[in-house]
């Protein structure tokens, strides 16, 4: 059932909205910056304080209703819960996910880029929180520069004692290891992910079992994104109260929108989750470009359901309310397109990155994906067919939910909802159908 | 006892189980499936094996089972369709097949048209058709026509990965078996998939062959044609030939196989399933021991190297025999043969006051493995051993001869001159009596009597493996003139009757003059006048069971298709 | 334009090449093999270290042919096919040689919509070749890539799987084959956040090149 957008803003006095996670400090980046702006002190606390005990931090996660900012939104402190309880004989990984390669996601590179050691924090937090002694930080092989940066970073804080054996004289230990990527989506995907650590060629895996369950070298494994991890330590610093009340109720706190697209000022923004749309176009991002009237939105990457121009009014970036307008929040990647953008080329172009990026592993990901390329192609260059259209969401349906991951789901969801949304434009790319009786309605017409 | 509710028939189970599809396979509900194997881990990676997966539903405050308003069980139903493969069971899950759900069916449908949008229609010319998978199930399961209209991806073809397997690319629907069997079975760790998305494909690395002792394995295992046997390719379609359940011979495993036949002629060999001998697998050097049978072959009975019939063989063997001491012949059995062939031999010589055989050992050092190869290259040294022989040791048995000591050699199924017992010198004034496979044979030069012995798979015997495992073997394929017991084995043995001389297609090329020990040792018994009463394998072995505690419980019934553990020798039960 | 849509032809690498690099080239030095030991033992098993290894190899030797995964697997202490399947899997990994720049141009999602197509399409003329092909005195590969993640600054490339050079114009492509073309690398640029712009006024970072988003988004003239 669609639920009529109240067209409010849930994100507050958003204009006045004080930065946390890339707060205006300059050269944050920096240990001894981030340090005097009060910078591990959380981490301190959490190890010095016999308030924050590991099941006290999770318990403040859960309070704080954080959702991951990956894409899927699950609720981190429950995925946190699932973790078996420690056995000291069975090792137990972290895994932060700065992989970012959702289309139209450029967020974690940023927070990386401006504040790595908030990172860090959120990722020693949560490792106290598990009682977890190792944990990766798999980035993407492209983010070279990036990864190089944060190494340098990275050696300052185990300098500093920070992380390594007996963090701060206390019982706690914890490793970070940054293991770098070398091209591949699938590997944001977190069970390929784990494979990808592993050595192998980055294959999801069937679930049941999950991660926490049977995760990295078959032992439990929590598996975070950057930004979502970034926010561990502001909810430990100003309480999960606090950031439960920032922005969209059932789904809070401050979010890292990507703007991209046909806007004058594109980049990433932080404000509370739950901003319009339309604010984040016109008050946030300068406007379209040229002063070009708007066509469509993909609200979280591309693999998020495109929404028309006409679907975005009133519409608030938040789980349940994107839910509702027909898409989803996705990585919060926005990708905006304005009324001259060629939707069918741009789809082609699409479905082309996930027929590339489909690991080949199982049937209707690694056949689909080009069928579908195969046919919006043919689309592009005039030579399709209306009944291709019909052929299309059908592969989707063959598709959606039949893999072992969403992969196959986040290539049909393009396909099927940009049909749905733009038909009027494939159908204008397509020659006549070749269904009898069809080219006598048009004669008539 | 914990329940599973299958298509509304209930099955009842106790303690551990497999995956849910091996829980249906094993009670014989067919789920289309590729990549799954039994003995391999389960990627759920082809997608067919989808079935709906739902549990009763329970009350959220008691805990109870809900029910509705008839009384059945409130079933929840996971909103996506689950593998089977990699499903685990539990009690009260409700599962629903293509039986009876249009989801699953559509699904298994539509999981088919994925897979045969880039698999070439090469089925006319593909060594698969006829037994592959994904042709069957397509049939069964999958849509009518196709509603792809592009080019196909164009992959590799006729690749050689190795001497005794090729590759086609274009028919793999990377189920990944083949990788998987060489690194979590063989674990050679030569195959793996290269590249990736439609692209992907198996491979050997470059700079390496794909020439482990197990390689073919992944031949059968491979749910299309995509990987081939060298050998085999293109030699025939699987309709045209029989198969027969029976063992390799190559060595003392007894691996469980299936002997391929056409025009009587051996084409090739298949593993056949025994999870207590070979499990799934068989080695190559088993799979290509297969030309002996049909090549080299000798015309017929010799006498003084001229052919003769069968009873002027007989008949001087017999003169041969009976005009000696006992104490000066010497007799050989054979590990080649079976435990019947070599227990008449034994009947022989004690009725002729002879000492009991001994057989030539056919052990090479460092030839096999810890799996399915044996040093051991003879499949039967277990069954001599237990009838009592002992190893003819060369250092002794070359200078008795030359000694002297013996007059008459008479050897079974075997060749003392090329395996070393002795030499061609040796054997200058003794005379050999020779049942024998093979032209080549090395002593058949120097056989007074020659006596073409049936192969493996053109008779019907017990072998005892290196384990003490006894297992029937059963004629394959027919031999010249008519022998009842052999053909009634041949009808029973093969299901299909195909080849057999009650198959309208049924040729007498190729048949071979030659006879089993059981028939050939009792005619020079009868032609020396001597009784043997009991010369039917079956019977024999029916004998040996209730007599000889070596052979405790080893009728042809108890060892049946998959054989029998006997009691190590000496042991009481 | 290699279009794998029109032509599904998917090439077998060679069986058994000859070997690029002898034997005597075929090792890693003792202060490489410090890294690689250091890598191997930051996983449960050596296997995770793979990728690592193989990155310090194609640094090394430019690109992954046969004998140099042969080398890392061996390294590393796995089964050389895995390393094999692991090589081809990816992307950044050459199999083949390329030329010394690696132009990967962005030409997915926002890259599309904001040129990256142009830029594309400029490099083929400017360098008088097509995507994938390598230019004759061996210094340019041009090959067009999926999202890089970097958006916000579309369009954009990256040299050789380091550098990213973002918020690309003809001139600023000029201006980075010159830089190329003499040897040099470019420089690392930050780009600064809106937010920042305002708050800050400029980029954050003062250890780093700034570099101002280009206002508007340019318009893309090819989408294919």
């Amino acid at each position: 059932m669609e639920v009529k957008p109240t067209g409010q803003s849930k994100a507050g006095d958003w204009k006045n909205f004080q930065r946390v996670l890339l707060p205006p400090v300059k050269d944050l980046h920096k240990l001894e910056v981030y340090e005097a702006e009060g910078g591990y002190q959380t981490f301190r606390d959490a190890l010095s304080t016999a308030k924050w005990t590991p099941p006290a931090v999770t318990e403040e996660v859960q309070q704080s209703v954080l959702r991951g900012r990956g894409g899927a939104g699950f609720p981190c402190g429950l995925k946190w819960t699932f973790m078996p309880p420690v056995d000291e004989n069975v090792p137990r990984f972290l895994c932060c996910n700065a992989d970012e390669s959702e289309p139209g996601t450029f967020k974690d590179r940023q927070l990386m880029e401006y504040n790595p050691h908030l990172v860090f924090e959120g990722i020693l937090l949560a490792c106290y929180a598990m009682s977890i002694k190792t944990a990766y930080i798999y980035v993407r092989g492209e983010f070279a520069d990036w990864i190089t940066h944060m190494e340098a970073e990275l050696e300052k804080v185990y300098a500093k004692g920070y992380v390594g054996q007996n963090i701060l004289g206390s019982e706690f230990s914890t490793e970070i290891v940054i293991h770098k990527g070398a091209g591949a989506y699938i590997c944001g995907e977190e069970s390929s992910l784990m494979d990808s650590l592993e050595g192998k060629r980055a294959y999801p895996r069937v679930k049941p079992p999950f991660p926490a369950q049977k995760g990295i070298w078959g032992y439990p494994t929590t598996i975070n994104n950057v930004e979502t991890l970034a926010c561990v330590p502001l909810i430990l610093r100003y309480g999960g109260e606090w950031f439960s009340q920032i922005g969209a109720e059932r789904h809070p706190g401050p979010v890292l929108y990507g703007i991209s697209g046909h806007v004058n000022r594109p980049g990433v923004y932080e404000y509370p989750t739950g901003m319009l749309i339309t604010d984040l176009i016109e008050q946030v991002a300068g406007g379209m470009r040229n002063g070009k009237k708007l066509k469509a939105v993909v609200p979280g990457g591309s693999s998020t359901p495109i929404l028309t121009a006409a679907m975005i009014d009133g519409v608030t970036m938040d789980a349940e309310t994107l839910r509702d307008a027909g898409s989803m929040m996705g990585t919060g990647g926005m990708l905006i397109m304005d009324e001259d953008t060629d939707i069918v080329a741009w789809l082609r172009r699409v479905t082309h990155f996930y027929h590339h990026e489909s690991c080949g592993q199982c049937t209707p990901c690694r056949e689909g994906t080009g069928w579908l390329e195969n046919i919006v192609s043919r689309i592009e260059e005039g030579e399709g067919n209306i009944r291709d259209l019909d052929l299309l969401v059908d592969l989707c349906s063959q598709m959606e939910g039949r893999t072992v991951c969403a992969l196959a789901d986040a290539a049909a969801w393009p396909v099927r909802y940009t049909i749905e949304r733009f038909r009027e434009e494939f159908e204008a790319r397509c020659r006549p159908s070749l269904v009898p009786g069809a080219e006598v309605m048009e004669t008539v017409e | 006892m914990a329940k599973i509710t299958i298509d509304k028939t209930i099955f009842e189970f106790e303690g551990d189980q497999p995956s849910l599809l091996q829980f249906c396979l094993d009670r014989e509900i067919e789920l289309p499936h590729f990549c799954y194997h039994p003995a391999m881990s389960a990627p759920a990676n082809c997608r067919q094996c989808l079935v709906e997966i739902g549990n009763p539903e329970r009350d959220r405050e008691t805990g109870q089972i809900m029910v509705d308003e008839e009384g059945n069980e409130v079933i929840r139903f996971f909103p996506k369709l689950m593998t089977s493969c990699s499903e685990n069971i539990s009690d009260g899950l409700v599962v629903r097949t293509q039986r009876s759900s249009d989801l699953v069916r559509r699904a298994q449908k539509d999981n088919l048209e994925f897979l045969l949008i880039n698999h070439p229609l090469d089925c006319p010319i593909c060594d698969q058709a006829g037994h592959c998978p994904l042709q069957n199930q397509a049939y069964k399961y999958g849509p009518e026509g196709s509603r792809f209209e592009f080019r196909k991806v164009s992959k590799p073809k006729h690749i050689r990965l190795g001497p005794r397997v090729v590759l086609d690319a274009e028919r793999c629907i990377n189920c990944t078996r083949c990788t998987r069997f060489t690194s979590e079975i063989s674990k050679s760790h030569q195959l793996t998939i290269v590249e990736r998305s439609v692209k992907n494909y198996p491979m050997t690395p470059p700079g390496i062959e794909f020439d482990e002792p197990y390689s073919m394995n992944v031949i059968d295992i491979c749910p299309v044609g995509a990987l081939t046997s060298e050998d085999f390719r293109f030699k025939a379609r699987v309709w045209e030939m029989s198969s027969t359940p029976s063992i390799t011979t190559t060595n003392a495993k007894g691996s469980n196989c299936y002997y391929w036949v056409k025009d009587n002629r051996v084409l090739k060999i298949t593993p056949r399933t025994n999870m207590n001998v070979n499990e799934f697998w068989l080695a190559d050097d088993d799979r290509l021991d297969y030309e002996r049978f049909n090549d080299d072959r000798p015309p017929g009975p010799t006498v003084d190297g001229e052919a003769s019939s069968w009873e002027d063989g007989y008949a001087r063997a017999a003169h041969i025999l009976g005009n000696v001491d006992g104490n000066r012949i010497a007799f050989l059995g054979s590990a080649h043969a079976s435990v019947e062939d070599n227990y008449l031999l034994a009947r022989l010589a004690e009725k002729l006051g002879t000492a009991a055989p001994m057989y030539i050992e056919h052990v090479e050092v460092g030839s096999g493995d810890d799996w399915l190869r044996t040093d051991d290259r003879a499949p039967n040294a277990s069954g001599c051993a237990r009838l009592g022989f002992t190893v003819a040791d060369a250092d002794l048995f070359g200078p008795r001869l030359k000694g002297g000591e013996i007059d008459v050699l008479y050897v079974l199924e075997d060749d003392p001159v090329s395996t070393g017992l002795c030499t061609s010198d040796d054997l200058h004034g003794v005379s050999v009596i020779l049942h024998h496979y093979n032209e080549s044979n090395q002593t058949l030069p120097l056989a007074t009597v020659s006596l073409p012995a049936a192969t493996v798979v053109e008779t019907v015997g017990t072998f005892v493996n290196i384990d003490g495992h006894a297992q029937r073997v059963r004629p394959a394929k027919a031999i010249r003139g008519v022998n009842r017991t052999l053909a009634m084995e041949i009808g029973r043995s093969r299901a299909d009757q195909h080849g057999t001389p009650f198959d309208r297609w049924y040729n007498e090329e190729n048949l071979i003059n030659c006879q089993p020990g059981w028939v050939s040792v009792p005619g020079v018994a009868n032609a020396l006048g001597l009784d043997m009463p009991t010369t039917n394998p079956k019977a024999i072995m029916a004998e040996l069971a209730s007599t000889n505690s070596a052979f405790e419980g080893a009728t042809y019934s108890a060892m049946g298709e998959y054989g029998i553990r006997l009691s190590e020798i000496g042991e009481t039960v | 334009m290699t279009n794998f849509i029109k032509d599904p032809v998917v090439m077998m690498a060679e069986r058994n090449p000859d070997p690029v690099f002898s034997n005597d080239e075929l090792v890693f030095s003792d202060q490489e093999k410090r890294l690689i030991e250091r890598w191997k033992s930051q996983y449960p098993t050596v296997d995770g270290a793979i990728m690592r290894v193989l990155w310090l190899a194609q640094e090394k030797f430019g690109f992954l042919p046969p004998e140099v995964i042969r080398l890392t697997a061996d390294e590393v202490g796995i089964p050389y096919a895995n390393a094999y399947g692991v090589a081809t899997f990816y992307t950044q990994y050459y199999k083949k040689k390329r030329g010394k720049h690696v132009l990967d141009v962005c030409t997915c999602f926002s890259c599309q919509v904001c040129g990256g197509y142009d830029i594309l399409h400029y490099l083929e003329s400017k360098l008088g070749i097509h995507v994938g092909e390598t230019t004759d005195d061996g210094l340019f590969t041009l090959q067009e890539v999926e999202c890089l993640g970097a958006c916000g600054s579309a369009p954009m490339l990256q040299v050789t799987n380091g550098r990213y050079v973002m918020d690309l114009t003809h001139e600023r492509v000029d201006a980075l084959i010159d830089t190329l073309r003499k040897g040099k690398t470019p420089e690392f640029t930050s780009v600064t956040l809106p937010q920042d712009e305002d708050e800050l006024g400029g980029n954050r970072r003062s250890d780093v090149k700034e570099f101002q988003a280009s206002s508007p988004r340019p318009v893309s003239e090819t989408v294919r």
